[in-house]
Formats: C-alpha cells, structure tokens, sequence
C-alpha cells in the first residue's frame, strides 16, 4: 500500500520519522483492511458456497461410482472411460463447438456495422443512447420468451418466414430447414446472443478517439485502412470480450436448444440434462467437466487474438 | 467601448490579416446512410417474432399459432390469464407463478445491488494490489460460468448435503451469482467517474465518515446501485437454465419454467402468446421507464453548478452544513 511506504522513503532520508507516528500509521493500516475484509466477506462467502463449492462438487462427483440413489464415494474413472467411448456425445460437442464458432463470427460479422453505426456515425449523444436503449432493450426480457416467439410464429413449416419467402415466389415448397432443426437453433442463437457482443463493441468503439480518425484521412488513408490501422486495433478487446461471452453462453446453452430444437436437437447441455434428469450425477458430472475444458481451450484460443490482460 | 479603441489603435488593415473564408464542401456522408437502414433491418429482424406474437395473441376462438390471422380480434387468449370463469383458465398457475417469480426478483435484486455495491468498495480501497488480481477473476468468473453447470453444481452439492434444492434456498442463491458480477461492473464504472474530493471536502468541513457516506457518497453513487438492482431483478425474473434444475415440485414454478416448461406439459395455445407477450411488454415498459428517468437524472446532474455562495447566500464561511451538499445535488 502506497501510504505504508511513503514513511519508509523517508526513513531513508535525513530525518528519521518519530516511531509513535509511524506505529499509528500501521494502526490505520491494519484497521482499513479490516474494513476491506468485512466490505469484501459477505459477496465472496457467497460465491463460495454457491459457485466455488458446487464447481469443486462437479469434479469430485464425476470421479465417484454410480449408484440408484445417486453416488458414493468411491472413486473411479470409469465414468471418463465410458465418455471416451461414446460416440454420440463427441458427435454432440462437435455440433455444439461448430454452432458456437458460427455464433461468434455471425454476431461478430453482423454486430460491428450495428455498433459501429451507434458509436461514430450518430452524432447527438440523446438520439444514440435512444437508439442504444432500443437495441438494448430485448436484452432485458425473457430469453425463453423470445426463443418461443422466434421458433413458432416465424419459423417452422408454416411459420411466417416460409409463407414470406412462398409469397414472394422465392421457393415454391416451405422449408423444412426452418422447422425444429440445427439451422434453426443457429439462427436463433444468433438472433438472440448478438446483443452480448454489440453492448462491448459499442462501448469500446465509443472510446476510439475521432481526432485519430481524422488525422488518418489527413494522412491520406482511405476507408479500409482507417478501419485496419486505427479503428481494428482499439476495438480489439471489445471484440475479444464479446466472442468470449457468446462462446460461453451458445457452449452452455440448454433452454434455446431444447425450445427452437423442439425436442429433435440435442447439445451437449441437453444431454447432461438428461443424464440429471435420468439420476445418472457422476456420468453428468463427467460431461459437465470435459466440456469445461473444451470451454475453456476456446476462450483461451479467443484471447489469444489480443493480450487481454494488457488491455485492461 | 473596448473594441473601438482598439481599432483605432490597430494600424491599417494589412493582407495578412484578412481571413479567408472558403465554403467547405459538405460531402454526403453515404456510409452513414447505408448503415443507417442496415441498422434499422437490424431492429426489425431483433423485433419481429416478438412483433408477431403478441399480434397472434389476439386471435379469435379458433386461433392456432401461425399466420394467418384467424379473426376476429380479441382479447379471449389474454383473459384465459387471469379470469377463472373461462374453461381453458391458466389464471391460478399464472398468478402463482407471477407472484413467485415477482418475490424471487426482488429478494435477488436487493441482495444484487448489496452484494455488488460493498465489494465495489472493497475494491476501491485497494484497487490493484496484492490478491486483487484473483478476487477479479473470481468474480469474473462468476460472470463466466455457463448457467447450467451453476444449476448442476448446486444440486450436486445440495444431493450431497442430503437436502432438496429449493428455490428460495437454492435457486435465489445461484441467481443471485450471476447479477454480482454486473452490479460490480456497474458500480466500478461508477467509482471511475466519481470525483473523490467531494469526499474530502466534506471531511475537511467536518463531517465525520459515517455522515459522509450517508450525505454525500451515497446520493451521487444512487444510480448505480439503482442499476445493480435492476440488473439482479431481470436477471432472476428471466432466468430459466439456473432455476429449472433447482427448484422442486412443490412449489410454484417462477414464471420462465412455467414458460419453458409449457410445450412439454400442456397445449400450445395461443395463450402462451398472451403470457409471453405480457411479460415481455411489462419487462420492456419498467425498462424504458427507468432508462429514461435515470438518463434524464444524470443530465440534470451535468448542469452547470453555480457557486457555493449563490447557492448558501453569504454564510457559508465556517459551517457548511454537509447535508446542503446533498440538498445542492438532489436539484
């Protein structure tokens, strides 16, 4: 702490601080980190016991045995073993794995012009946080809601996408694509998620500096290399932020898979809920814990696009 | 006056000194455009299906759930959510489940908001020092945590524990972990705007810590546990992958499982169109209403301040009382 150290810089001078001021000095010390501590305590003695402990829960229960009643204690690994050798639930993080990239680079691709046209090209500050707030909005309502609105008025065999594209002499038959299928749950992932990438690219495209910009027309660059060279570098941990985000949350998705799929897709979330939902705690437990590590190697490739920790 | 002397001070005009004025050509800015309807088709596409269920939701007796409309207009799927004369009635499940969800919302808010403010705090006083780095992480990885390893975690621990998830023990808890982070996020943004002087000034005029807190922190730092709040009350409002698996079947379902839960256990109907659409226009009305408020707040905040004397009158010398600040902030 800045303060302990200044009485010692000067200790190292001249004149030797009087010990009584110095010891009052540790006193303070001593009492605002107590202060600290108790401000600190009651959030994170939260978090320990429900997230810290049931993560911790997770990997233990995956190396414990099955029984009918849940699990003992005993440890095995054969719950991995039997993981490794089930080709459904590679199959399954595959498709998973392949949904979430496409997310990422969809939302990344269509969310940039969308924050883009927020940050730099509306000029009055009211109508951009007007316009902030109307495509922020959905954000705050119910993602289930919105992925039954997205699955059974507009999609579907007769929903009303199909009947647009008929209408306009598009196709001649409906899609069954549309229906309860992959594409549809990539679609709606798409639809629903971007959102969580547009908020931080907006708020980092809205601190690029605009007198940089015009210096590097100034400088005779033109449109492409303005974005390149100026814009792409500082937005560069928005973007990181937001792939992260919906990486994590398309690889853990359970609710939109299971409502737009209607029951015909599976994902790796659906199907460690139902090994829950079927009792079986250490195999589900076992699920939980590879795709964590698959998780957590995407993030990892993500953030090696740009040195996050410096950045921040 | 001043002006005149100066001129007749200023010797004869010389070329130099006379500006040039030269038209700047205003170019059309094209790119802005485009992206401007692109934006719009955005909002359109964002919009839609939520557009196109609540319109089906005013379909007559023998409405289905695609298009098209099948008159005439009414309001029978919606009075099927809360008047218990009609045959095809949710209204008891819809109640209950509103009612839950509504508590569930508010505890979670509350403790959001608590939870969020005072390790902002914490934060404050020793930003970037030792074990700062990991307690960040922790609660990033709060953020990070897929919902439904949250929901997974807590029934195995509570299995383990020999309990029955619940939802007031269980899921509130797990709910409210996903808003701490958001409500730190919020209230960080917040410590960096906020002008720590004030803090100091009021201490210097006498105001010990507790009256500080009260009477300045706490009135310019409002907003954003206001936010934390609402960021821990739509979160538990709409939250479905933490809650289905930690609630049980004793109690009454929050009002996302009852949503989720629906294309299994019952007939899709247009009703669930109502439901949906209501919640979601409720949740998009409080949003709008509290955005603006809030927005209009922090502009009346940037006025321009007048001088202390102005607003004290001549007295101010020795004893400014500290809650006039809070007087002069509130306007």
């Amino acid at each position: 702490m800045s303060s302990s150290s200044i009485p010692e810089q000067v200790g190292a001078g001249a004149v030797p601080p009087p010990q009584a001021h110095r010891g009052k000095r540790r006193r303070r010390d001593r009492e605002s980190g107590w202060v600290t501590a108790a401000l600190a305590a009651p959030g994170f003695l939260w978090i320990g016991f429900y997230l810290i402990a049931p993560l911790v829960i997770i990997v233990l229960v995956s190396f414990w045995t099955w029984t009918d009643a849940g699990f003992d204690k005993t440890l095995t690994t054969a719950n991995y073993r039997e993981l490794f050798n089930d080709s459904t639930y590679w199959e399954n993080m595959l498709s998973t794995v392949i949904t979430s990239a496409i997310a990422v680079v969809a939302c990344l691709v269509l969310g940039f012009p969308v924050a883009y046209f927020l940050a730099l090209k509306v000029q009055s500050l009211r109508i951009q946080i007007a316009l902030f707030i109307i495509a922020l909005a959905p954000f705050w309502t119910s993602f289930l809601t919105r992925a039954i609105a997205w699955t059974f008025p507009l999609m579907g065999r007769e929903g009303a996408l199909n009947q647009v594209l008929i209408k306009l002499q598009i196709i001649s038959e409906p899609l069954p694509e549309l229906g309860f299928s992959t594409l549809s749950v990539r679609l709606a992932m798409i639809q629903l998620y971007i959102l969580f990438m547009i908020t931080p690219l907006f708020f980092t495209l809205a601190q690029v500096d605009r007198s940089a910009l015009e210096s590097a027309r100034d400088l005779g660059a033109n449109w492409w290399g303005t974005f390149r060279e100026v814009i792409l570098p500082q937005t560069m941990p928005g973007i990181v932020i937001g792939s992260i985000f919906i990486f994590v949350l398309t690889m853990g998705d359970y609710g939109t898979v299971a409502t737009v799929g209607g029951g015909n897709i599976t994902s790796v979330g659906t199907l460690i809920n139902s090994k829950i939902g079927a009792v079986q705690y250490p195999q589900g437990a076992a699920s939980a814990v590879l795709l964590v590590i698959v998780l957590l190697a995407g993030v990892w490739g993500i953030t090696r696009f740009a040195n996050l920790r410096e950045e921040l | 006056m001043i002006e005149t002397m100066a001129s007749a001070a200023a010797p004869a005009a010389r070329p130099q000194d006379t500006v040039v004025r030269r038209e700047i050509k205003q170019r059309r800015d094209w790119a802005k455009w485009g992206l401007a309807v692109y934006f719009a088709l955005f909002l359109f596409v964002l919009y839609i299906p939520m557009v196109l269920m609540a319109i089906l939701s005013f379909q007559g007796s023998t409405g289905q759930l695609t298009f098209p409309f099948r008159g005439p207009f009414s309001i029978d799927w919606w009075r099927t959510l809360w008047d218990t004369n009609l045959f095809n009635t949710i209204a008891d499940d819809v109640s209950a489940s509103g009612r839950q969800s509504l508590w569930l919302a508010l505890v979670a808010g509350v403790l959001v908001a608590l939870f969020g403010f005072s390790l902002s705090m914490a934060f404050r006083r020793r930003w970037r020092l030792k074990g700062d780095v990991l307690a960040f992480y922790i609660l990033m990885l709060a953020l990070m945590t897929p919902a439904f390893l949250v929901g997974l975690g807590n029934q195995l621990l509570w299995r383990y524990m020999g309990e029955t998830p619940s939802l007031w023990y269980t899921a509130l808890g797990a709910n409210v972990i996903w808003g701490i982070p958001f409500s730190f996020l919020v209230m960080l943004a917040v410590w960096n705007r906020y002008d720590r002087h004030v803090e100091e000034a009021a201490r210097d005029l006498g105001a010990d810590g507790p009256t500080t807190f009260r009477e300045v922190t706490l009135p310019l730092v409002w907003t954003g546990i206001f936010g934390s709040f609402l960021f821990g009350f739509t979160l538990a409002w709409n939250d479905f992958d933490r809650t289905i698996l930690l609630q049980n079947g004793y109690q009454a379902q929050p009002l996302p499982v009852l949503i989720g839960t629906w294309p299994q256990s019952r007939p899709i109907l247009p009703n669930l169109y109502a439901l949906g659409a209501g919640t979601t226009a409720v949740t998009l009305a409080l949003i709008f209403v509290v955005l603006i408020a809030v927005t209009l707040r922090l502009r009346v905040r940037g006025a321009p301040v007048r001088r202390v004397e102005e607003e004290f009158g001549e007295e101010v010398g020795g004893s400014l009382d500290v809650a006039g600040t809070a007087e002069l902030t509130k306007k």
